[in-house]
């Protein structure tokens, strides 16, 4: 079964790359089991390895070694997902129903987050210089068009900076209110949620002002509207409604942010 | 034996002359493993001479007292001819080789130029003897990464009309901060490469997209650009989909590969958009 590229062994083979061969490994089973262990703890706690006897109910083991942070293997527990898995996770946040926590409840990626947010900075750094050439061209200054490499500098920091502070901003705000959250679920939501953003950059780079403003109003609003559906589904109760109207502004300052320094 | 008139170097040496010897005199026909290095140079022992003034003992002797078999020019083909395998056991046996401290720089040049050229001929180059993809770049360096890296950070900083030191280190950073990142990403989707294998192979990619950016500094118009870059990307996408698509569960081959091409496609849009 196709579950053994997990434990194929390779490091006897010195200075070539194994090819992929089909052969059926015995210790798939326990690799699975032991793969949707400790999803609910971010840091990896028990240094990654996890012998093949052990049962999948050690997902409480308190050995927290901190090599697990350092070694590879601990968070590729947090990439178990295949292309149609994705694939599927980002069509279900376009629309923000209320389905997607469903989705990730069980088995949360890192992968989703982390390429959307680095494909949404290079699409926000071209097109936004891509946008600037348009609009001189139309106004047909006499000034020449330079790119401008620092729009790639200012999306890095913009988009990641986003991802990485303000899941982990909630994630403390909610166990501070006595919820029981998951820090990656979180990550895993927001980094979802930018996915509407990259449509919307190829739409803005058309140059006409109240095209792109009516583009981004509305991105913001589903994006936010997303966010908020998701979020009241891990609170499940009205009481915390300003920290879901908090998020709801904090995701629609990022749009108004993305066009008013990108495409300006 | 004739070890009456050598000095042995190490202590631990003199059996590993012995196995040279042995190996020499019994004429090996790819018996061997084949060195997942290139072997290095022949080792020379230091004769003592009966004259007076004897050599110092780390100038190089010319290696006529013990038949040396050629270091085949082109390291990579030694997995063919049968004329390398005299040397064929890899000499890290040996503790530290003397020779490659001791000879002329030009030679330690010369071999590294050799193994880049024929890597490039491996990897990205339309090959009909290609072997098995999966296995493509045995004898993988870093040298070749390096020199197109830079190559390429340089030329667009060249081609840049402001901000030429920001263009350079956003290049270079994206560069190679982008092939470690791609690399553990193949690696945490449980994926089986080795790391810097993958890391050499990635920067041997960029060679075509080297080739554009410098096609595009020297001429001007912007749609020879983007048909120059097109092609260009292409090819590095080619060369680099076998070797990354062998790497990891088939059904993971996408989510391996779209980032390959992320990285591709937006160093191409860099080198059409700087003017």
């Amino acid at each position: 079964m196709e579950e053994g590229y997990t434990s194929l062994p390779a490091s006897h083979l010195l200075g070539s790359v194994p090819a992929v061969i089909a052969e059926d490994k015995t210790t798939s089973v326990a690799s699975e089991a032991a793969s949707t262990a400790n999803l609910h703890l971010f840091p990896p706690s028990n240094g990654g390895y996890q012998a093949p006897g052990t049962p999948s109910g050690a997902d409480e083991q308190t050995t927290s070694s901190w090599q697990g942070v350092f070694s590879i293997s601990s968070y590729s527990s947090y990439f178990n997902v295949d292309t149609d898995v994705v694939v599927e996770r980002i069509i279900s946040s376009v629309y923000p129903m209320n389905d997607f926590y469903r989705k990730i409840d069980g088995n949360p990626d890192l992968y989703g987050p982390i390429w959307i947010s680095a494909t949404l900075m290079f699409m926000l750094a071209a097109l936004g210089n891509f946008g600037t050439y348009l609009m001189k061209k139309r106004n047909d200054s006499s000034t020449t068009w330079t790119f401008d490499v620092t729009y790639v500098e200012w999306s890095a920091c913009a988009i990641f900076g986003y991802m990485l502070a303000v899941p982990a901003a909630f994630y403390f705000l909610l166990q501070y209110f006595g919820f029981r959250t998951s820090l990656v679920r979180l990550w895993c939501m927001w980094g979802y949620s930018l996915f509407i953003f990259m449509p919307i950059c190829l739409l803005l780079v058309v140059p006409v002002e109240l095209f792109r403003w009516i583009i981004i109003l509305l991105a913001g609003i589903a994006s936010s509207w997303f966010i908020a559906v998701n979020l009241k589904a891990y609170t499940q109760s009205s009481d915390l409604m300003m920290l879901i109207v908090g998020a709801m502004v904090l995701q629609f300052a990022l749009a108004l942010f993305i066009k008013m320094f990108f495409f300006p | 034996m004739s070890h009456s008139d050598t000095i042995p170097l190490h202590p631990s040496s003199q059996s590993d002359i012995d196995e040279i010897e042995n190996l020499i005199n019994a004429d090996v026909h790819s018996v061997t493993v084949l060195p997942a290095r290139p072997p290095s140079p022949p080792r020379v022992s230091i004769p003592i001479s009966h004259s007076p003034s004897p050599l110092p003992p780390y100038q190089k002797v010319p290696p006529s007292a013990s038949p040396p078999p050629v270091v085949p020019a082109v390291p990579a083909a030694a997995a063919a001819p049968a004329g390398s395998s005299r040397i064929g056991i890899s000499s890290d046996a040996f503790g530290s080789p003397p020779d490659t401290l001791t000879e002329p720089v030009w030679d330690t040049v010369k071999r590294d130029l050799a193994r880049i050229v024929s890597n490039l001929k491996l990897v990205v180059f339309p090959n009909p003897y290609r072997e098995d993809p999966g296995r493509a770049l045995r004898d993988w360096d870093l040298w070749g990464p390096f020199f197109f890296i830079v190559f390429l950070g340089l030329t667009l900083s060249w081609s840049a009309s402001a901000k030429k030191s920001e263009v350079f280190a956003v290049a270079f950073a994206i560069l190679a901060a982008g092939a470690i990142i791609l690399t553990l990403n193949v690696l945490l989707l449980g994926g089986h490469i080795i790391f810097f294998q993958s890391l050499s192979l990635l920067g041997y990619c960029l060679f075509p997209l080297a080739i554009g950016a410098l096609i595009c500094m020297l001429e001007g118009n912007v749609i020879i650009k983007i048909v120059v870059v097109s092609i260009t990307l292409a090819w590095s996408c080619w060369a680099a989909y076998p070797f990354m698509s062998a790497a990891v569960n088939p059904r993971r081959k996408a989510l391996a590969l779209y980032p390959v091409f992320l990285m591709y496609i937006s160093v191409a849009f860099f080198i059409i958009a700087i003017d």
